[in-house]
């Protein structure tokens, strides 16, 4: 991190706490990208997969928190330093109810046992999942290479994903009729839960932005302007 | 260049702007705000250049800490600011040093009567060698005190009540202040500081010599102390201008094209931001810890 060495293995603490937040955000990644395959697919063996792979999401989540307030405390970071930590704290609090999320998607698929929708449902839910999951593939790269722009570019990018889950409410509306209200329910929820996994990629890439200049692409935090 | 006056929070270019309209009115030196203005310090010992160009000013009842590695130059520029350095022969100070607009080291300025007005506690607690009562009495005398015997103790009191001294040592106000804790001599030091009543507190390190709970108190006056006071703090302990100045200067070693080391002002922010957000890289580094 530095071509100074006085710092060593704090250093070396940064890059591991880094690490292992990308390696948490790829098992994400890969649940979110495994539970959009088994709901499209009506693959219910998938879907458990999916929700058993979460519990070392958690326990990799909890490690890493801890790390963190053990480096803080320990440390006494300041300035890029201090700024990289806390704003991880946030990154990995967005990259765990990601794979929440994911969860959620596999869990509604088993206590349907399986889901009956249209083509033109399937498609808008394949098209939007995918966009999500691309998001949030963004969102770690931003953080791999500290890229201060994701945050602005993804806030840019995440219109996409919310476009569609208009379309998406339109056409459960619009078929309701045909496929009764417990199901319209599910699916609607399905759209909601990815359109939140690409809001946590913003908020990713946006965390990075603060972690590399100091402030947020509009001077507020995420989870401040997404409830105003 | 002639009217630089880098300000924590206000960028050069309004600094200089409102300076300009001010310098018009006064024809002076603008003490807005600020209880000590420092202009193009340089401070030689014989033919040293300890310290270059340093150009700021310390707001009025703030604590404003002074950081940077050893050989920086900070406690030259603190010992600049009451004509400290004037007891080592072979320092010369060039620049202006100007208190509320005074430039202290003009010709027909006393430099004990400017000693009386900016205070100085020191790295090691050095009482004088006399009971408690007295090491206030002492400087309060010496620097013109003609107070009745009631008034005196009037002063005392007071003195060390304001340093946070008083419940513990009143009891006991002839003992020798040799016979203190380290952090209690500290204290009485503050309150033989204060006994003279100044409105600027230089302290140099005034911790360094102290455990944790003492430093911690000596924290603790030192913000109740900013009400009355302007205190500016020489410290190498980082946390210690983080937890407890408004202002923080970083002062660095530039090497000259002779390999000659002269200390210079890197950056005065509000230290809120220089500890999250600093301006310069070498800020950075410094206060991260990686300082090549």
């Amino acid at each position: 991190m530095s071509e100074h060495d006085t710092r060593q293995s704090f250093d070396e603490q940064l890059a591991d706490t880094k690490k292992g937040a990308l390696a948490l955000g790829g098992l994400v990644l890969e649940n979110t990208r495994r539970a959009t395959e088994a709901m499209l697919e009506n693959d219910l063996d998938l879907a458990q997969e999916v929700i058993a792979a979460d519990d070392e999401i958690d326990d990799r989540y909890a490690a890493l928190e801890h790390a963190v307030f053990s480096t803080l405390a320990r440390q006494q970071p300041v300035a890029r330093d201090l700024r990289f930590l806390v704003a991880l704290t946030r990154v990995l609090y967005d990259i765990e109810r990601s794979g929440d999320l994911a969860v959620n998607v596999a869990k509604g698929l088993v206590r349907r046992d399986g889901y009956t929708m249209s083509p033109d449902i399937h498609g808008l839910l394949a098209r939007m999942s995918r966009g999500a999951a691309d998001l949030f593939a963004q969102g770690l790269d931003a953080l791999d290479s500290l890229d201060a722009a994701a945050g602005r570019r993804l806030d840019d990018a995440d219109d996409e994903v919310d476009d569609l889950v208009g379309e998406l409410y339109s056409a459960i509306a619009a078929e309701s009729g045909g496929m009764g209200f417990d199901l319209a329910v599910e699916l609607s929820r399905v759209g909601r839960y990815m359109e939140r996994i690409a809001d946590h990629a913003v908020n990713i890439a946006e965390h990075v932005t603060f972690m590399v200049t100091g402030s947020f692409p509009d001077d507020l935090p995420p989870g401040v302007r997404d409830e105003a | 260049m002639s009217q630089e006056r880098p300000r924590a929070g206000i960028d050069l270019a309004r600094s200089r702007a409102r300076s300009e309209d001010e310098d018009r009115g006064e024809g002076g030196v603008v003490t807005t705000d600020t209880v000590i203005d420092v202009e193009h310090l340089d401070v030689f010992y014989a033919d040293f250049k300890a310290v270059g160009g340093v150009t700021l000013g310390f707001p009025t009842n703030e604590i404003t800490a002074l950081i940077g590695p050893s050989g920086c130059g900070k406690s030259t520029v603190l010992r600049s600011l009451n004509r400290m350095n004037d007891l080592i022969p072979t320092a010369r100070v060039e620049g202006t040093v100007a208190y509320h607009g005074r430039d202290i080291y003009a010709d027909g300025i006393d430099p004990v009567e400017i000693r009386r007005r900016i205070g100085m506690v020191f790295q090691k607690p050095n009482p004088f060698p006399k009971s408690i009562h007295d090491n206030i009495a002492w400087g309060a005398k010496i620097n013109g005190f003609r107070g009745t015997k009631v008034e005196m103790a009037d002063l005392v009191e007071q003195a060390l009540r304001s340093a946070a001294l008083w419940d513990e040592v009143k009891d006991k106000l002839s003992e020798s202040g040799l016979s203190l804790s380290g952090g209690q001599q500290q204290r009485l030091c503050i309150a033989r500081a204060i006994a003279t009543q100044p409105d600027v507190v230089l302290m140099d390190e005034p911790c360094s010599a102290l455990d944790p709970i003492a430093t911690l108190r000596i924290e603790e006056l030192m913000l109740e102390l900013k009400r009355d006071y302007s205190i500016i703090i020489v410290t190498h302990n980082m946390q210690q201008a983080a937890r407890v100045s408004d202002n923080t200067a970083f002062l660095n070693v530039s090497m000259g094209e002779t390999g000659q080391r002269t200390g210079r002002l890197v950056e005065f922010s509000p230290t809120d931001q220089l500890f999250t957000r600093p301006r310069e890289q070498a800020t950075e580094d410094y206060i991260t810890g990686r300082f090549g």
